[in-house]
């Protein structure tokens, strides 16, 4: 039901989605003991996952999620984009095109269509691409999922008119301040988070596996000289091509790097 | 700020190793190895949380320990650079670890810990500030080797010697009880004797063990370095060291010094670096280092920090956080509009000749203690004594294919 | 959004967006001399194609990649993935870490159903356009919802690192096993969410249902000893009663124009339904005990065939969770190690498990090596399409003189009956076509 215009003073908050699994969006409703501070202090205008009602834009900040791998959102989120003052784009999906970039890497060739019987219902393009492709974006949270305090500091340094404290830092520097002991260095296990943006909380060593890069790449990645070491550590060309292609596989540095080892025996 | 009362700890000399043979106290005296749960006992009578080694994901961290089975009895490392592994020894020495991944700094100096808040009154824009009541609790620190004390003696120059204390770190500090022990092996990555920070603890504890581990007996040779320690010792069963106890002593301090494998010449160290600093050889390094902040974060003596703001979402409150930080982030160096070491060649200069020139240019000694975890817990194993003997080898023979090309990775 | 009438015997009921779903869904519903003529159930969620890029990866990266195919019930997938995989291997978890499949997965369904219940399906009985809205005057009722989310969440946080998208489970079982200590902590959260629970049930007996029951042919696993979650044989209530490795034979999947998501049928007898409904119907006798006779206590016998009641079964099911979980943290005795090796061999493997909206059946083949050479995934929500068809159908064709708003919010309440996962029912297959 929507109305024509807000009598609110308070910002408007707009979230969209693209192709995703809703993760990223759930992050905001998964902040039980915020959630309604949250709506106390800016008004949600659009926000189908959490209700019903819709408040026209223009929109204060404008939460995407979600990759764009159809014609029609294409053109949809050039829309949103005129509509918003602010717009985020939130986790590895609206970021770096998510885990269905995997596209990107097949040669249209190789695809056959198996299984719908009508393709021409069907429209999709050949490729999954970040937002940032499409229009400007004014901010990236990164994440497989988002974390949720992490868009709950956005939405605060919004408010509050400062820079959000999002560090590009590693996952390492969580790791260390945590007390963690590293896996890849007492166990040789491989583990991403050298090269791999901060945000988690460095979560996986502290579980005992190594970190599989889900916030995609830090600033200034060297992937290189953590392959290297990968495959000093025993691990194969293939398995390394892997590591570097999973849920932000499009993002360069790491598609650089999964892509030097494809072919590699 | 106000400045705190003085703390009271002996002079600021980084403790320097006898390279003559090693020396023990007159005053020491000789516990069995089985008193050690008496130790820690009398420690926590007196209200200290002891914190100590214990084995937890496959390695010797600190952490508060209550019972002598909580120690690493019978475990030692094997360290290279970028490789750790805890194994097991025949001798079930409680300290025959070398150098832990962590530490002691994340006592002293906490990786997270928030100054203040403040809270707005009314709506004039005017605003009040509580800090924290800081109340540290009172610890004693167990099994610090000789490297780790003369780097708490850094950081206390650092911290409490400038013109601006640092109130926290001072409170910590004085609630700092200190037994030393000294090391019967050196770790593959070792390097205090080059540094002369050890192997044996000289001064700056208040209490130092010697673990003698031998057929027929197993004790400890205990030094008391401060009141504090003395007081310690006199409520625990000892006897005073004979001669042969001090030899006993002797041996285990001797073959710590014998096992050191690596060897850095640090003559004139200072203008190597830092009158080289646009030789090509930083570029080869850079190809090899993440970037990843993990040597700044291993390290005993690093002390930078940042601090953050954080406001809640109606802007009624905020707080300002202290948290760890590196000279590798690219944020590190952001100064009104933009970073200044963009490359990551320029953050591994910036670290390095910090470390071991600058730092001397500051703070009046070398930075670095000789611990070797930064060649340990570097991810691809870069060896800062092998980066600086390659730049000093390039450099003192123009010709050698080094100048030309930037360096042979190794 | 809109409900357009063109005098009295004719009519379209339209969303194009709805609000309160998982996902990106419309409905289409057209009325013409007072008889239902089409309904449609929009799907227009792009497909992600997961099947396809699966091949070539290594069995032990399925759990973490199909999570991703929901936020909401990544453990679902998870688990599906992981016991596929080990049936190809020839692997059987038991004991302790099967205990810890089955605790964190009373923590998704405990998330998953608060999110449901209070979040997206109360506001419609209650009048409000969402839970915001709805806290104005419900204050209570909204923040009890919250924090059994929460204590789900916490589950979740505990056993699987984080809420969305786990990273703890693996391949075997899980990286790393919590400390009995760590378990204690979660009990006294989830004795709480086992009260709030009953407190909820006694709430959802108190709203107005639309006199409304269809019959169905309800599909679930069936598990000999506990509710079924992790696995069982699937089974019906019109006789379907096959080991996983058999469903194809049974179930057909179809394309239709309007939806990106395959519906699916059974072969001999059309729509199913699958979720909390169907297990319920199906498995009531074997909820907990307290479960059951909450159940009585409100009125809901072994049997209910309202859809519009599934927020009643669904809040039995948060109790049930609640009291399993605490009986499995009683019990519990941390498994060392953590998980089974498994060796990877050549073959065909299958996982099914009762994920918070119903089954969700996964079968992969994989090479010597571990490679995945095919995958094959069937989410809850496309299995549910057709019912949920068939009961917009009924249900305009029933009620089809409501006045109009009130009549095109009960349908989207109708959809939201089933608490739609969209974004899974769209992961789908291997298909190329572009003309961009």
């Amino acid at each position: 039901m929507a109305s024509p215009a807000s009598t609110s003073e308070k910002p408007k908050l707009a979230v969209w989605k693209f192709a995703s699994c809703d993760g990223c969006q759930l992050s905001l409703l998964d902040c039980e003991d915020e959630l309604l501070a949250v709506a106390d202090a800016v008004e949600i205008a659009y926000f189908p996952e959490a209700t019903r009602a819709e408040v026209e834009g223009p929109y204060d900040l404008s939460l995407v999620e979600g990759s764009i791998t159809t014609p029609h959102d294409a053109e949809r989120i050039h829309k949103i984009r005129r509509e918003s003052k602010y717009l985020v784009a939130i986790g590895a999906c609206a970021t770096a095109g998510g885990i269905q970039a995997l596209r990107n890497f097949k040669n249209v060739n190789e695809f056959v269509a198996l299984v719908y019987a009508h393709p021409e219902y069907i429209e999709t393009l050949k490729v999954s691409t970040p937002i940032s492709y499409h229009v400007f974006v004014d901010f990236e949270l990164q994440g497989c999922p988002i974390n949720k305090y992490q868009l709950l500091e956005l939405i605060s340094a919004l408010l509050n008119d400062r820079r959000p404290n999002i560090p590009p830092h590693s996952v390492c520097v969580e790791c260390k301040r945590r007390g963690t002991v590293c896996v890849m260095v007492a166990n040789g296990t491989p583990c991403l988070g050298p090269v791999t943006h901060a945000g988690c909380g460095a979560i996986c060593p502290a579980y005992q596996r190594g970190c599989y890069g889900c916030y995609g790449p830090k600033e200034a990645p060297n992937t290189a000289a953590l392959a290297d070491e990968f495959l000093r550590l025993g691990q194969d060309h293939a398995a390394i091509a892997r590591f570097f292609r999973t849920f932000t596989a499009n993002a360069e540095a790491f598609r650089k790097e999964s892509v030097a080892h494809e072919h590699e025996v | 700020m106000q400045t705190p009362e003085t703390v009271e700890v002996a002079a600021t000399e980084v403790p320097r190793d006898g390279q003559d043979s090693p020396h023990f106290s007159e005053d020491a005296v000789l516990l069995e190895a089985d008193a050690l749960q008496a130790l820690i006992d009398g420690l926590r009578d007196d209200g200290y949380q002891v914190m100590g080694p214990m084995v937890r994901d496959q390695a010797v961290v600190y952490d508060e320990i209550q019972d002598v089975e909580a120690l690493p009895s019978g475990w030692t490392d094997e360290q290279a650079p970028g490789r750790y592994r805890l194994t097991q020894q025949d001798r079930a020495r409680f300290f025959g670890y070398t150098v832990s991944p962590q530490a002691w700094k994340r006592f002293l100096f906490p990786p997270e810990r928030r100054l203040w808040q403040a809270e707005r009154d009314g709506t004039n824009g005017s605003f009040h500030v509580t800090t924290d009541e800081d109340d540290p609790p009172r610890r004693a620190f167990l099994g610090v080797r000789a490297c780790e004390l003369a780097a708490i003696a850094i950081q206390d120059r650092v911290f409490m010697e400038g013109p601006y204390v640092d109130p926290v770190y001072a409170a910590r500090r004085r609630n700092v009880l200190i037994v030393a022990v000294n090391c019967g092996q050196a770790g593959a990555n070792c390097f205090c004797t080059s540094m002369g920070t050890g192997p044996q603890a000289t001064s700056r504890f208040d209490l130092a063990l010697t673990e003698v581990l031998e057929d027929d007996r197993h004790v400890f040779l205990a030094e008391p370095g401060s009141d504090a320690g003395a007081a310690l010792l006199d409520q625990l069963p000892t006897r005073p060291a004979t001669d042969d106890d001090r030899a006993a002593a002797r041996r285990v301090v001797e073959e710590a010094i014998d096992s050191v494998e690596r060897q850095f010449d640090t003559d004139g160290i200072h203008d190597l670096l830092l009158d080289h600093l646009d030789h090509p050889h930083w570029e080869t390094v850079a190809k090899r280092c993440l970037a990843c902040t993990n040597c700044t974060l291993v390290c005993p003596t690093c002390f930078c920090s940042d601090v953050e703001d954080r406001t809640d979402l109606t802007g009624q409150t905020a707080e300002r956080w202290q948290t760890w930080d590196s000279c590798f982030t690219l944020d590190f160096s952001y100064i009104h509009g933009g970073s200044v070491r963009d490359s990551v060649e320029s953050r591994y200069r910036q670290w390095l000749t910090h470390k071991l020139a600058s730092w001397i240019d500051q703070f009046g000694t070398s930075g670095c203690v000789g611990c070797g975890r930064c060649i340990t817990w570097c991810p691809v194993g870069i060896d800062l004594t092998e980066e600086v003997e390659k730049l000093r080898a390039a450099v003192t023979t123009p010709d050698s294919p080094s100048t030309k090309d930037g360096g042979d990775r190794s | 959004m809109s409900t357009k009438s063109n005098g009295t015997h004719s009519k379209t009921i339209k969303v194009n967006y709805l609000a309160r779903v998982e996902g990106e869904g419309a409905l289409y519903v057209k009325v013409r001399d007072d008889a239902v003529e089409e309904v449609k159930l929009k799907i227009f969620e792009p497909p992600r194609f997961f099947e396809s890029f699966l091949r070539g990866r290594d069995f032990t990266e399925a759990p973490d990649i199909t999570a991703r195919i929901c936020g909401i019930c990544p453990i679902a997938y998870q688990m599906g993935a992981s016991h596929a995989m080990e049936d190809a291997c020839g692997v059987t978890v038991n004991g302790g870490i099967r205990d810890l499949r089955h605790l964190i997965y009373c923590g998704e369904w405990l998330e998953s159903h608060a999110l449901h219940v209070f979040m997206l399906h109360a506001p419609d009985f209650l009048g409000y356009q969402g839970a915001v809205e709805m806290a104005q005057d419900h204050p209570d009722i909204v923040k009890r919802g919250l924090e059994l989310k929460k204590v789900g969440n916490e589950v979740m946080a505990l056993l699987g690192g984080r809420e969305v998208h786990p990273i703890n489970p693996r391949v075997g079982g899980f990286y790393r096993a919590p400390t009995r200590r760590e378990l204690d902590g979660l009990a006294e959260r989830l004795a709480w969410g086992r009260d709030a629970a009953l407190e909820t049930l006694q709430f959802t007996a108190t709203l107005d249902f639309p006199d409304f029951e269809q019959d169905y042919e309800f599909v679930a696993l069936r598990h000999p000893d506990e509710y079924a979650i992790l696995d069982g044989r699937l089974v019906s209530n019109r006789g379907l009663d096959v080991p996983l490795d058999e469903f194809l034979d049974h179930i057909y999947e179809e394309h239709v124009e309007h939806s990106t998501s395959l519906h699916a049928a059974m072969k001999a007898r059309g729509p199913y339904m699958v979720g909390p409904m169907a297990r319920y119907n199906l498995n009531f006798e074997q909820l907990t005990p307290l479960s059951q006779e909450a159940a009585h206590d409100v009125g809901l016998g072994p049997t209910c065939l309202n859809p519009y009641k599934s927020i009643m079964v669904r809040t039995v099911e948060m109790i049930h969770a609640c009291d399993v979980a605490l009986d499995l943290i009683d019990r519990y005795e941390r498994p060392d190690p953590s998980y089974i090796e498994v060796t990877p061999r050549a073959g065909v493997g299958y996982g099914c498990t009762e994920a918070p909206r119903g089954i969700c059946w996964h079968r992969y083949s994989i090479d010597d090596n571990g490679i995945i050479l095919d995958a094959r995934i069937i989410p809850p929500t496309s299995q549910n399409q057709k019912v949920m068809e068939q009961d917009l159908w009924h249900f305009v064709e029933k009620f089809m003189d409501l006045p109009e708003d009130d009549l095109q919010w009960k349908c989207e309440q109708g959809i939201r009956n089933y608490d739609p996962c969209i974004s899974c029912s769209c992961h789908f297959l291997d298909l190329h076509l572009d003309r961009a």
